[in-house]
């Protein structure tokens, strides 16, 4: 599987392109702040969420993986100003959440609470990304009927997305994931065309 | 040498063509500066992210909202990413202005986009060089494919070409080496469409510059498929791998990076050129170099830019302009659409090795008696692979979905995209824009250039065949596609110095000298006087090493 289709495949799951790695996608109206400011407890708050999704069995999870600490760099470099600015009021409102839900903080939360808020968020981001993607579509029909569709900047999805997406594309593309979870090999030498496959055995990084 | 500034031939432009003129020219015993507007980009040295794996880059390979902004062109495809942004041009620094939408993409530096080329090599077929006659498109093309046919054989050789050989009129077979293979899939889908289709439509392997066979001290392809970020083994065609080693060897040489030629000197009285003028992209320094000949091989808009800047009192639109054809009948390939689906029934087969080229189907349409509301035609390129992951419920976290994501797919996928035939249209140009300048105050390039009817009746086709087709090959769920097209995202540009008959239609003749001064070859994108549907860069191989054969045999007969 290529870059592009580990895109495709988070842009499936998640029900939105990946901001920063498709085409299209990312444009720039206004150049974002070059330090989004994260704090050390953002990125262990987004250590744990990323673990949630994609936690420890018996390969390691997305926090060894140190997607908490990937995801500042790709919404500090590779996001707009406004989504940016959604990612970051997001972990405010995953903390609210996580209150309203389970009654604490994401952090003071037991692994089946932070994944009960997880599953709850799949749904309320999933019904936002709609509506999302519906508002977008004069704007977005706008720049196809201008032929610059590629000037098109999308709305910022629902901050959940936001961090699904970079916990996929950060752990798949981490040395642990590519390695473990997954199998390597940089300089694989021939083709094989019909390789044999057993059931359960692992998929190629790329 | 280098001292007075006085060689036997210039080569403008490092690329495909340009590192094939320097090797023929120094082979045959010519002193040869070759002219690079760009940095030096050493073999393997310079490859930096040759060795790169996915986790070692910041962004894993994305990209950043900086990189957005510095590449406005750029951005509008794939090119632009943080896996090899050295290999492309900044586009802030050399703009181009777009009275139509164009994608220009760019490689300015020593091997240009022989580094980043996409490596699919194929003949052009004798109906190719036929059809702007036939059909009344454009001007007919001086030469046939039997005038092509053994310098193909030539450049084949010599670049190292896999593929199969399939006895086709349409796809002419080549000197291959041995083909890569197509995967289970792939070879399923092949002999469902060879019965289906009475043996007239084929598939088979890509040929592609990839060796498969140690080659001329290149270590054989080694399965990465990372081509584009240069490859330490030697493995594909490029510049610095292939033709700039054999001109060295000569000592024959002088390779001139940060050199941009900014005009070809022209001699009123001999009517012919004298050498060029050098602005030094470092220092800003002007030079000036001499010549007997010139080989103009800078790609195909670039090469056009140079004679149109190398305006005098005798040619004020500039040097070849007298046909008035000069900038004109650009051409791309328009592609970008085509479909895909599922195959079921290989769960039990898988991949090993990332191959460097997929399937080809070649063109079928306005052949033998096929007859379409369009002329011309197109091919197919694409592949079948087995994705990653399992089918699971909506909104599974945790370990389902680890492992749902860490499996390979239940189904294999297959797609196929076209490439279609553009037309040379005469109102299709690029002129200088003087009110624009780039970096080192040189006017720009605007683009006017749209595709018509002829191309978009036939992109109805190149989606509703891709399926039908598919779907005859077992393939299921099959959806169609059109991604939209903007001209130049095939980076196959072509035309705007065509090659002609007849001095009053053409800016060069049958063997690649400008009309207006014949010391002047362009063998380049430049010269192609129309588009077939193949990909371009093995016919500007071949055209570069005749139209050099024939410089040095008229300069040992005194004519230029």
């Amino acid at each position: 599987m290529d870059r592009r289709e580990l895109l495709k495949m988070i842009a499936v799951l998640t029900g939105g392109a990946v901001i920063g790695g498709e085409v299209f996608l990312s444009g720039c109206n206004a150049p974002a702040k070059s330090d989004a400011g994260f704090t050390t407890e953002q990125i262990a708050l987004l250590d744990e969420v990323a673990e949630t999704i994609i936690p420890a069995t018996k390969t390691p999870g997305a926090k060894a993986a140190k997607v908490g600490a990937f995801m500042p760099i790709m919404v500090t470099d590779c996001y707009t100003q406004e989504q940016q600015d959604a990612f970051m009021k997001g972990i405010v409102s995953l903390d609210e959440a996580s209150k309203k839900l389970n009654s604490k903080s994401f952090m003071d939360s037991n692994p089946q609470q932070r994944h009960d808020l997880l599953v709850s968020l799949e749904k309320e981001a999933k019904e936002f990304n709609k509506k999302v993607e519906e508002k977008d579509k004069p704007r977005r029909e706008e720049f196809e009927k201008k032929q610059r569709p590629y000037d098109f900047v999308a709305s910022p999805r629902h901050y959940y997305t936001m961090m699904k997406q970079l916990t996929l594309l950060g752990f798949f593309t981490s040395k642990t994931g590519m390695t473990e979870t997954l199998r390597h090999n940089a300089v694989p030498g021939k083709y094989d065309g019909e390789f044999a496959y057993a059931k359960g055995d692992k998929a190629w990084a790329e | 040498m280098a001292d007075n500034n006085t060689y036997d031939a210039i080569v403008i432009g490092s690329g495909i063509s340009g590192g094939w003129a320097a090797k023929e020219l120094t082979e045959k015993g010519l002193k040869v500066i070759m002219l690079e507007r760009g940095r030096d980009i050493k073999h393997v040295k310079d490859y930096v992210t040759a060795n790169t794996e996915s986790w070692e880059f910041p962004h894993r390979g994305g990209r950043t909202q900086k990189m957005v902004e510095e590449y406005p062109a750029l951005k509008r495809d794939y090119p632009l990413n943080e896996t090899v942004l050295d290999m492309w041009v900044k586009d802030k620094e050399c703009p181009y202005t777009e009275t139509k939408p164009f994608s220009w993409f760019r490689g300015y530096h020593v091997g240009g986009r022989s580094l980043t080329w996409g490596r699919q090599s194929y003949r052009w077929n004798k109906w190719d060089f036929e059809a702007n006659l036939k059909d009344g498109h454009g001007v007919d093309w001086p030469i046939r494919y039997d005038d092509l046919a053994s310098w193909y054989s030539y450049v084949e050789k010599f670049a190292g070409i896999q593929g199969s050989k399939e006895g086709l009129d349409v796809l002419p077979d080549g000197e291959f080496m041995p083909a890569m293979e197509m995967n289970c899939v792939e070879k399923d889908v092949a002999a469902r469409l060879k019965a289906h289709y009475k043996n007239m439509r084929h598939m088979f392997i890509g040929r592609s510059a990839n060796i498969t066979e140690p080659h001329n001290n290149r270590t054989n392809c080694q399965y990465r498929n990372r081509c584009w970020r240069g490859c330490p083994f030697g493995g594909y065609f490029s510049t610095q791998s292939a033709t700039l080693p054999a001109a060295e060897a000569t000592g024959n040489l002088t390779l001139r990076p940060f050199s941009i030629v900014t005009k070809i000197l022209y001699d009123k009285n001999t009517k012919k050129a004298t050498g060029v003028e050098v602005l030094d992209a470092e220092t800003n320094k002007t030079y000036e170099y001499k010549s007997k000949i010139v080989f103009v091989c800078a790609s195909a808009f670039n090469s056009t830019w140079v004679l149109m800047n190398s305006a005098t009192d005798i040619w004020p639109e500039g040097l070849g302009s007298s046909s008035g054809e000069l900038g004109h009948n650009v051409m791309d390939h328009h592609f970008r659409c085509g479909a895909g689906g599922k195959v079921e029934g290989f769960s039990d087969k898988y991949v090993f090795g990332r191959r460097p080229t997929g399937i080809y189907i070649p063109r079928f349409r306005n052949i033998y008696d096929d007859k379409r509301d369009y002329v011309r035609g197109f091919g197919y390129q694409g592949g079948a692979g087995r994705g990653r992951g399992v089918e699971i419920a909506e909104m599974t976290i945790g370990p389902d979905l680890k492992d749902a994501l860490s499996v390979p797919s239940d189904n294999w996928g297959m797609g196929i995209t076209a490439f279609g035939e553009m037309l040379p249209y005469h109102e299709n140009t690029i002129s200088l824009d003087k009110t624009v300048k780039d970096k080192w105050g040189l006017p720009v390039l605007n683009m006017n250039v749209e595709i018509k009817d002829n191309e978009i009746k036939m992109r109805k086709d190149m989606m509703e065949d891709a399926k039908e087709m598919l779907e005859a090959g077992g393939v299921k769920n099959v959806n169609t596609y059109d991604g939209g097209y903007e001209v130049g995202m095939g980076i196959h540009e072509m035309g705007t110095a065509r090659m002609g008959r007849d001095p009053k239609t053409s800016v060069l003749n049958s063997n690649n000298q400008v009309w207006d001064a014949p010391n002047v070859f362009v063998t380049d994108g430049a010269c192609m006087t129309s588009a077939s549907c193949v990909n371009p860069s093995l016919t500007y191989m071949a055209l570069t090493a005749r139209a050099a054969e024939f410089a040095v045999n008229e300069l040992k007969k005194g004519n230029l």
